[in-house]
């Protein structure tokens, strides 16, 4: 290399260098984002982060996103290096846990600001994360459980759509019914798999899994029957094959890929499917153009009694504590919340938006999934069970090492009785519980 | 003896030249293998899910890990079952087709990548996902079920009874590594011993017996201790193909662990599980060098 040579390259270097310096003087804003979510969600939301950085052209975004098992993982490591992203997804069974640790910002001096506007968002909704008497989350849209209902299979089954406030009975009538007409499944996989039938019995019978402080279970001993007889339910429906055991529900219906693709719904050997309601138009698509799908509330326990749904936020954006850049963040947010383009492109996916004006606008130009959405969420709105508290930090532990190897799936294999299991149930998340 | 003075700082500086040398590995092993090392040992006698500081516990993870927390005995049931069948069965396979290779034909070198190409993509993710296919309801081992008139319904991947199995299965054909070795081993066999066998009138049998396997001792020993290892910390099949279902019968040792680390944040207990996975191999791995002795077959020794 000739000396010229060495010297040309140097200056360019330092050119570089002091380009690099220039950059950053301009004040740049770098926000990161995470989120966890299906393909569905990544992409609208990557869509709408590129908005936002045309709209604001001094702030650039990088994100992450992730399935929400791996999200965790994520998110946990980042925040034990102080790496935590400046806006981050939050779940309602987690964030207790987050506050708890000092991880979160509070935002209300941002609300209060107008930095942040939720004057457009209902008191429930707004409160909903709040902790300690302060915010610290936004919830991103409300959302319920719901039982997804495959219009035409019914009508060619000459089966009447199930009322609002139909029962566990009815529902058991149903789902034989379907089977006996047509072959398929009444209901499809996925039911026993989530604490579906334990919490939302319980709250059909007015109860709680866990008490507000999280230290101890929300129900005595006299409601274990919910539980067993919602289990022997299902056990009745497998033995007649109104629905999938559990082994096929695991090879058959993605159980354990999350693969909406494979669900017994949309592939059409299931009349029936229990669905969180922001899922249902992920699963409309899925099931392709031409099929017809109505959304009804969970079964109760008894007619005219409290029905097993609440309104849930379906998952917050909260600002870290760990961020720099607190106040873009917050206004980020609030673009996320109230920009009626940036809701077009998120179609609901996160559930029914909090904001006013958003939602109506949404609900108009709705196509007619997403407008029953809009309905049915109305419809929970104005009947439903309390919104229990958020889940202990132990619910993890109770649910993966305790709930799943129990009740999914020794249960479901037949090695122990749904009263046995309950029992044991009790006794192995009051062990965990009630650990110091 | 005495030292001047001189010499011992002259060795001093050897020495420092020395360590200065090798101080990119000394670096490297004392940040990234040494610490983590003593940090997980340190854990393991603590309550931390890392986003608050640990918590000493002394030996609770233990306690509750030896007797009050049944699916840490499935995992560990489970790990060894699939170590007792896996390990063998890859090293039968694994020997079987090197010396189906150990021969001297055309094309052998052609033969020879093509059966090694497996263990390339071997521990992979990919390869994982395709034997989900394979052994899916609607998958291929179905699908040729059904041809030869059988009725194809096995759920291979959701049946307690098989779902294990498909991952035996899986290891036995990843046989690749150990395969290389065992040709490697056997090409050292001295071919005297085969001819002077068959002029004694030995049959292939007999030699088989009698010459290969002795003068494989050595190599069989060494795959034995690699694959055992492997066999005890089997993770990724597991993950991806059964997820550790159905009733946690393919719920391995190191798959457990993850969870507990890492979906369910009790660090603590996982660092106690891995240093009792550490010390349960080390004992293995001491038993066979001890037992090595008595059928490990050194030409050297000059008995």
């Amino acid at each position: 290399m000739t000396k010229r040579m060495t010297a040309a390259l140097c200056a360019a270097a330092f050119a570089l260098m002091s380009f690099g310096a220039w950059a950053q003087s301009s004040q740049k804003v770098e926000l990161k984002i995470a989120w966890w979510g299906s393909q569905v969600r990544h992409e609208a939301t990557i869509k709408v982060i590129e908005l936002y950085q045309k709209l604001n052209p001094n702030v650039s975004i990088t994100y992450e996103f992730a399935s929400f098992d791996d999200y965790w993982t994520k998110v946990t490591t980042m925040a034990a290096g102080g790496q935590l992203p400046d806006v981050m997804q939050q779940d309602y069974s987690r964030i207790a846990e987050w506050q708890k640790r000092g991880l979160l910002e509070p935002l209300d001096s941002y609300v209060s600001s107008k930095t942040l506007n939720l004057s457009d968002v209902a008191k429930p909704i707004i409160d909903s994360g709040r902790l300690d008497g302060k915010l610290y989350a936004v919830s991103l849209g409300s959302n319920s459980y719901s039982m997804m209902l495959d219009v035409d299979a019914f009508k060619k089954a000459g089966v009447p759509l199930p009322a609002q406030d139909w029962t566990w009975n009815d529902f058991e009538k149903v789902a034989m019914k379907i089977h006996e007409k047509l072959g398929i499944y009444g209901i499809g996989g996925g039911f026993e798999v989530d604490e579906l039938a334990w919490k939302s019995t319980l709250l059909s019978a007015g109860k709680t899994m866990y008490t507000a402080d999280g230290k101890n279970l929300g129900y005595d001993q006299s409601y274990d029957r919910l539980l067993v007889d919602n289990l022997k339910l299902l056990q009745r429906l497998i033995k007649a094959g109104a629905a999938p055991t559990y082994a096929e529900y695991l090879a058959s219906f993605g159980g354990s890929s999350n693969n909406v693709q494979l669900d017994a719904i949309v592939t059409g050997k299931s009349a029936i499917e229990a669905v969180w309601s922001n899922q249902v138009v992920a699963v409309a698509k899925a099931a392709g153009p031409g099929r017809n799908f109505a959304v009804v509330h969970l079964p109760r326990l008894k007619k005219g009694g409290t029905p097993g749904n609440f309104l849930k936020p379906s998952q917050f954006f909260s600002v870290t504590s760990q961020s720099k850049n607190k106040v873009e963040a917050a206004k980020f947010i609030d673009f996320f919340t109230n920009d009626l383009e940036a809701n077009k492109i998120l179609n609901a996916e996160r559930g029914v938006p909090i904001a006013g004006k958003v939602r109506a606008a949404l609900k108009e130009t709705a196509e007619p999934v997403n407008k029953e959405i809009f309905n049915y969420l109305d419809r929970v709105s104005k009947d439903a069970a309390p919104t229990p508290p958020p889940e202990p930090s132990r619910h993890a532990d109770i649910r993966n090492n305790v709930y799943v190897p129990l009740i999914r799936e020794q249960v479901f294999y037949g090695q122990i009785t749904p009263e046995d299991a309950v029992k044991q149930l009790r006794a192995k998340a009051l062990e965990i519980l009630l650990k110091p | 003896m005495r030292i001047s003075v001189a010499a011992r700082r002259k060795n001093a500086l050897n020495d420092l030249s020395g360590y200065l040398f090798i101080s990119p590995w000394l670096v490297g092993f004392i940040a990234l293998t040494l610490a983590p090392l003593l940090a997980s040992l340190y854990f393991s006698f603590t309550n931390y899910d890392i986003l608050s500081p640990a918590r000493w516990t002394g030996l609770e993870n233990f306690k509750k890990m030896f007797f009050n927390d049944p699916r840490y005995w499935k995992s560990v049931k489970a790990t060894l079952y699939y170590a007792v069948f896996a390990v063998p069965l890859r090293l039968g396979v694994a020997l079987a087709v090197a010396m189906f290779l150990n021969r001297k034909r055309r094309g052998i070198a052609a033969y020879r990548a093509l059966f090694y190409a497996p263990s390339i993509v071997g521990d992979s993710v990919a390869v994982a996902v395709m034997w989900r296919q394979i052994f899916g309801g609607e998958g291929l081992i179905n699908a040729c079920m059904r041809l030869v008139g059988l009725p194809g319904k096995t759920l291979w991947l959701a049946d307690p009874r098989f779902a294990i199995w498909t991952l035996i299965l899986l290891a036995a054909w990843q046989f690749g590594s150990a395969m290389l070795i065992f040709l490697a081993g056997l090409k050292q066999i001295p071919s005297e011993l085969y001819e002077s066998a068959s002029i004694d009138g030995a049959g292939k049998l007999r030699q088989f017996a009698s010459i290969t396997i002795p003068m494989l001792t050595p190599i069989i020993f060494f795959n034995l201790v690699m694959q055992m290892i492997n066999g005890l910390i089997v993770f990724t099949p597991a993950l991806i193909i059964t997820n550790g279902q159905p009733l946690d019968t393919t719920n391995f040792y190191a798959l457990y662990m993850y969870r507990r680390a890492f979906e369910n944040f009790q660090m603590g207990y996982a660092s106690g599980m891995a240093w009792i996975l550490m010390v349960v191999i080390a004992g293995l791995s001491a038993l066979i060098f001890k037992t090595s002795g008595r059928w490990v077959f050194y030409e050297s020794e000059g008995r």
